[in-house]
């Protein structure tokens, strides 16, 4: 293999630092001064690692190739890098054609760079891997006629760089922005500012700070005293039950089979059980691999979907599952730690949601008339909302989300609280309303799926720890952590509220 | 800052090509300017530093 001496690499180098500096650097002035495209602050640095890229070069044309200079490049490639892949994360998941002002040969600015800052470490590698190991000589050299034009191409266009920096983001101390106006000499149009920048507490992860619950271990006020909403009228519970069977791990969700009277029961050590009716035997359970292809958290949800079992992890993960007297448990063996070799796993997937995006859920409801599975977030220091999110359960793709707003019946206890302070753990649906029961407030939230307003809120006082609600006939059942579960009225379904209300 | 970062890259370049004996200066320019480059993208992205992405 040919090896490249020094000068020969210094020749390469220089046609290099000019293609870098006349294309990306060269071009991205063109199109701010020619039409108008100034770069954001994110797309400043891009840029600026570009041209400090090329200055190394330079110096390594006029000193040999230091390893400091080495150094250098390969420190700013890996943070060109950096800054490609926090840039564009900003846009990459929009929707097709989207993206943040034009793209080039269908790529937009950002993505270049980061390429352009890839093929830069690339090169560098490769200049390594040829260069000829002569005896390092790092004095000072004559540059030669390349070697000339490069350093003239650049003071040219590091120069008219320099003056659309002027003219676009201002002296110090002004800086980029965040969304910049276009090109013009016309100072008048110039926007110089450097507030909005610096404005908001710096962050590793930023509104993807977002703790996740433990559906076994949600600490709240549980008195509905305390609660966002004023003069609720209480709901007693009219018994108890207690699920006997035998469940490995923490209940974590509850659902009710209106057609054969059994129970679904999930919890925090990924067990799923088919209860029968009393509670007392289990008909078939699974033991989730929850590592297995994508990743669940711990479940919180489960609804029977016809002959169809779907449980739901806090991440809005979901698995559908299906009673098989054929199933093959070696086949079923990637899905299941343990199974009794009755069930099949149909889908493993997860619901993509807009507004309740970035937060989780500790319920799930099938809404039958619909055939909508429902989902309801629990709030977050970063997001105190509570959206309402439907999908449809052929394609289990999004159909509506949204947050509930109060009914004339329901007032809140003070103008400043809303409810997002609710914690919803269980959830179900029958004829068109969501029951939705709040771990924080003890309260049961009566939605009307059709009008989105919540028609009625109850006073739950006992209940400990809900981390499921399921319905049967006219009766809501609340199923708390520790397996008992408090047996409501349903509101709706006859007369269910004793005389009592809770003031503040 | 963009401005003044670009002059003094301006300034580095301009000593490697009339002032080759000037290499400690002009190279301690390059590092003031990848610092002030460094220091501009992290104000831009100080309220998440990392992509927001699930990681």
């Amino acid at each position: 293999m040919t090896l490249l001496s020094q000068d020969r690499m210094r020749t390469v180098l220089a046609w290099v630092v000019i293609v870098l500096i006349a294309v990306p650097v060269g071009g991205a002035v063109l199109l701010g001064v020619v039409y108008g495209e100034s770069p954001c602050i994110l797309c400043w640095a891009q840029r600026t690692s570009m041209v400090l890229i090329a200055l190394v070069g330079l110096f390594v044309l006029r000193y040999g190739p230091r390893p400091r200079y080495i150094g250098l490049v390969v420190l700013l490639g890996t943070w060109g890098v950096y800054m490609a892949l926090r840039h564009s994360a900003l846009h990459l998941a929009r929707d097709v054609g989207q993206g943040f002002a034009a793209p080039y040969f269908g790529i937009h600015t950002y993505a270049w760079a980061g390429f352009i800052h890839f093929v830069v470490l690339v090169a560098v590698a490769v200049l390594l891997v040829l260069l000829r190991e002569d005896a390092p000589s790092y004095g000072p050299r004559a540059t030669g006629r390349v070697g000339r034009l490069a350093i003239g191409l650049f003071l040219v266009v590091v120069g008219a760089n320099t003056l659309q920096a002027f003219i676009t983001t201002g002296p110090p101390p002004f800086i980029g922005q965040a969304d910049p106006v276009r090109f013009s000499l016309n100072p008048r149009h110039w926007v110089w500012m450097y507030q909005d920048e610096v404005r908001g507490r710096i962050s590793l992860r930023g509104s993807w700070t977002v703790p996740r619950p433990d559906p076994t271990a949600v600490e709240v006020d549980a008195d509905p005293a305390n609660g966002p909403l004023a003069n609720l009228p209480v709901l007693d519970i009219t018994r108890r039950l207690a699920i006997t069977a035998p469940l490995g791990g923490t209940l974590t969700g509850l659902a009710h089979d209106p057609a054969t009277g059994r129970f679904l029961a999930v919890t925090d050590h990924y067990g799923v059980y088919l209860l029968d009716s009393a509670l007392s035997r289990v008909e078939h359970r699974v033991l989730l691999d929850h590592q297995y292809s994508i990743d669940l958290t711990t479940l919180a949800g489960a609804a029977f979907l016809g002959d169809t079992l779907a449980v739901l992890a806090t991440n809005k993960s979901y698995v559908l599952l299906r009673l098989d007297p054929a199933a093959d448990p070696d086949r079923e063996w990637r899905h299941f730690r343990e199974t009794d070799g009755g069930v099949t796993e149909l889908r493993r997937s997860r619901f993509a949601t807009e507004r309740a995006r970035q937060m989780y859920v500790l319920s799930l409801a099938y809404d039958r008339q619909a055939d909508e599975l429902i989902t309801v977030t629990v709030p977050s220091p970063r997001h105190r909302r509570m959206v309402v999110s439907r999908f449809d359960r052929g394609d289990r793709l999004l159909s509506s989300e949204f947050e509930p707003r109060l009914g004339t019946n329901v007032t809140p206890s003070d103008s400043g609280r809303t409810l997002a302070e609710y914690v919803v753990t269980g959830a179900v649906a029958v004829d068109r309303t969501l029951y939705a029961v709040s771990a924080a407030y003890s309260t049961l939230l009566v939605t009307d799926l059709d009008t989105k307003l919540v028609t009625a809120a109850y006073a739950v006082p006992g209940i400990e720890r809900p981390v499921g609600l399921a319905a049967r006939g006219s009766e809501l059942l609340v199923a708390q952590a520790d397996g008992r579960i408090a047996v409501i009225e349903r509101p709706g379904a006859g007369s269910a509220t004793s005389e009592q209300t809770v003031r503040r | 800052m963009e401005f003044l970062n670009f002059l003094i890259i301006l300034v580095a370049a301009w000593l490697l090509w009339r002032r080759p004996d000037k290499e400690r200066l002009a190279f301690g320019l390059l590092i003031v300017s990848c610092i002030i480059m460094a220091v501009l993208f992290l104000i831009g992205t100080h309220t998440s530093l990392v992509p927001g992405l699930n990681l």
